[in-house]
């Protein structure tokens, strides 16, 4: 009586985890196919009178409308520059400040990297007045260089954080080997520390590809022509340019999230274990 | 550590990180609190005016309005949204089938740009062409017009963001995979239950990392912004408004000592979410077990 009771118990219990765990797969991933689906199907008629199947013809013109009206293939070149020299400056300036705060002892050490990384705490969005008169002064308005600059800057504080403490972690008799056999200061970091550091780099560099990719406020308030327009922006004007023809848009907001579920399935091990290490610590 | 003589060396190394991090860090936190003391259109010169800006703002609806959606913002997140992540957390850390898979989906819309995924939910929000109506049609309801209603609109905004757990989720899961597994094989042998092991062994063994994602779960709230500026604007009549979307207007309107007004309050009241959240759990942290 008691072992059935009991069994009972368990049986409940699976079948409420299993309910619990599959809503937030369905919903993690249904939107994602509905979208999908929408955007290949006709019209806007179709989405009424069939919301949830297949689309009865797949058409695929959606796509290549959406790729002409909001001229797409030039917005994803603006953004993978973007993104792309956001993580090159990113990454060659935090190496550096990291090399120095993680292997070199000197006054105010502690005070520069407690200063750097608690720049996490400040919400950026406050800073849209500085950050457009930054960008004016510099002469960057309306340019992708600015996006650039901006996109590197905030990512400081995370990928000092990171970075630091995996230089932090590379143990001291290498360097001090590499200084008997006559390394220089520089050579300590380009030679030693920076091959060392290559997990540490990509872990980095992906989250600041990631932030880079899909900014929107920055890019809105520090750029206004086509010329510099990123994609995320881009799905933004969609709204007004497709008023008329849902699943177009729908085709654009899908072609712009490919990328994303690209990088994340190459490197969603990496993503993961960065986001443990910074709440952690943090 | 290898004591360094050469400050030159350290200087040059640290210079292009420090410059970019004053420019866009230290130097925006002091302008923004300088310009919030003047009146400044952006074109004629600006002239300080004290409190001004803030007693404006305190007399202004919306902006209350905002920082009381902020303050929702951050409870809802904190207090809804966190502990969903961390009853996902604690299932997967029993690691049911398919534990590893589950665990990267829910967390592959967090990868997804917060415009897509904003304009994703319009699109499933649609009053005439949206997959919700269309599925609460099949049970006779009439269509809904989601984000244009008073009391829908902040209700669907919120769920949108609410739902994707995968972050905290990752955070608390970690924390949890970290406790000895022997210590609820003892439990096990004394007869505790699956639910008596999660409230006596699990939570206090990572309530330092749940108090955490709280606390940043919170600030988080208090900085909304991107979602309510593609879905609603901060409509109908100011309901979904928060203090970025605020700042932007003002910012439009070429009003800067009010914009830079509100993203001191922003930077401010974002802190102190942080240090109240600090202040109410040091004392339990002291006292809990070594972690």
């Amino acid at each position: 009586m008691v072992s059935n009771k009991n069994a009972a118990v368990t049986t409940l219990q699976n079948i409420l985890k299993w309910i619990f765990l599959g809503f937030f797969l369905f919903i993690s991933l249904y939107p994602l196919l509905w979208l999908f689906l929408a955007s290949f199907k006709g019209t806007n008629l179709d989405l009424q009178t069939n919301p949830f199947g297949l689309p009865e013809i797949w058409h695929f013109e959606n796509y290549a409308d959406a790729m002409a009206t909001a001229k797409l293939g030039s917005l994803f070149f603006h953004s993978i520059l973007v993104a792309g020299f956001a993580v090159v400056v990113n990454l060659a300036v935090t190496s550096m400040g990291a090399f120095i705060l993680s292997r070199v002892e000197f006054r105010g050490r502690e005070v520069i990297y407690t200063m750097v990384t608690a720049g996490v705490l400040i919400p950026i969005i406050s800073f849209m007045v500085p950050y457009f008169t930054v960008i004016r002064v510099l002469g960057l308005y309306d340019r992708l260089l600015a996006l650039i600059i901006v996109y590197s800057a905030i990512n400081i504080p995370v990928s000092i954080f990171l970075l630091t403490n995996f230089m932090g972690g590379i143990p001291q008799e290498l360097e001090e080997a590499a200084i008997i056999d006559g390394c220089r200061f520089h050579q300590r970091f380009t030679k030693v520390i920076l091959p060392l550091t290559q997990s540490g780099l990509a872990t980095a560099g992906t989250l600041c590809f990631i932030y880079a990719w899909n900014e929107f406020i920055m890019a809105l308030l520090l750029t206004s022509s086509e010329s510099s327009r990123t994609i995320q922006l881009g799905i933004r004007f969609f709204t007004s340019q497709f008023q008329t023809d849902y699943t177009s848009m729908y085709a654009a907001i899908v072609l712009s999230i490919i990328p994303s579920v690209i990088i994340y399935t190459l490197f969603n091990e990496k993503i993961v274990s960065s986001m443990t290490a910074g709440a952690v610590k943090g | 550590m290898v004591r360094e003589n050469n400050t030159g060396k350290i200087i040059l190394f640290l210079l292009p990180m420090m410059v970019l991090y004053i420019l866009f860090f230290l130097f925006p936190l002091l302008y923004n609190l300088s310009l919030s003391y003047q009146e400044w259109n952006g074109i004629t010169k600006p002239s300080f005016v004290g409190w001004e800006n803030y007693k404006n703002l305190l007399k202004d609806e919306i902006f209350l309005k905002s920082v009381k959606n902020n303050l929702l913002w951050a409870l809802v997140n904190g207090f809804i949204q966190v502990p969903l992540a961390a009853g996902v957390a604690f299932i997967l850390a029993r690691q049911p089938r398919f534990w590893k898979s589950l665990r990267v989906i829910y967390f592959l819309p967090k990868v997804i740009s917060g415009v897509a995924i904003a304009m994703m939910w319009r699109a499933i929000y649609n009053p005439s062409y949206g997959v919700l109506n269309a599925f609460l049609g099949i049970f006779g309801n009439e269509p809904v017009n989601w984000l244009g209603q008073i009391g829908t609109a902040l209700p669907a905004v919120m769920f949108q963001e609410v739902v994707y757990i995968g972050y905290f989720m990752i955070i608390i899961l970690a924390s949890v995979m970290s406790i000895p597994v022997s210590l609820y094989e003892a439990a096990q042998i004394d007869g505790a239950n699956v639910f008596q092991q999660e409230m006596n062994i699990t939570i206090p063994m990572v309530k330092t990392t749940l108090i955490t994602a709280i606390t940043l779960a919170m600030a988080y709230g208090m900085r909304h912004f991107e979602a309510t500026f593609l879905m609603t604007n901060g409509g109908p009549a100011h309901s979904t408004t928060v203090m970025g979307l605020l700042l932007y207007n003002k910012m439009a309107a070429f009003n800067y000592g009010e914009a830079t007004a509100t993203g001191t309050i922003l930077i401010i009241m974002g802190t102190l979410v942080i240090i109240v959240m600090r202040r109410l759990f040091r004392d339990n942290d002291n006292a809990s077990v070594s972690q």
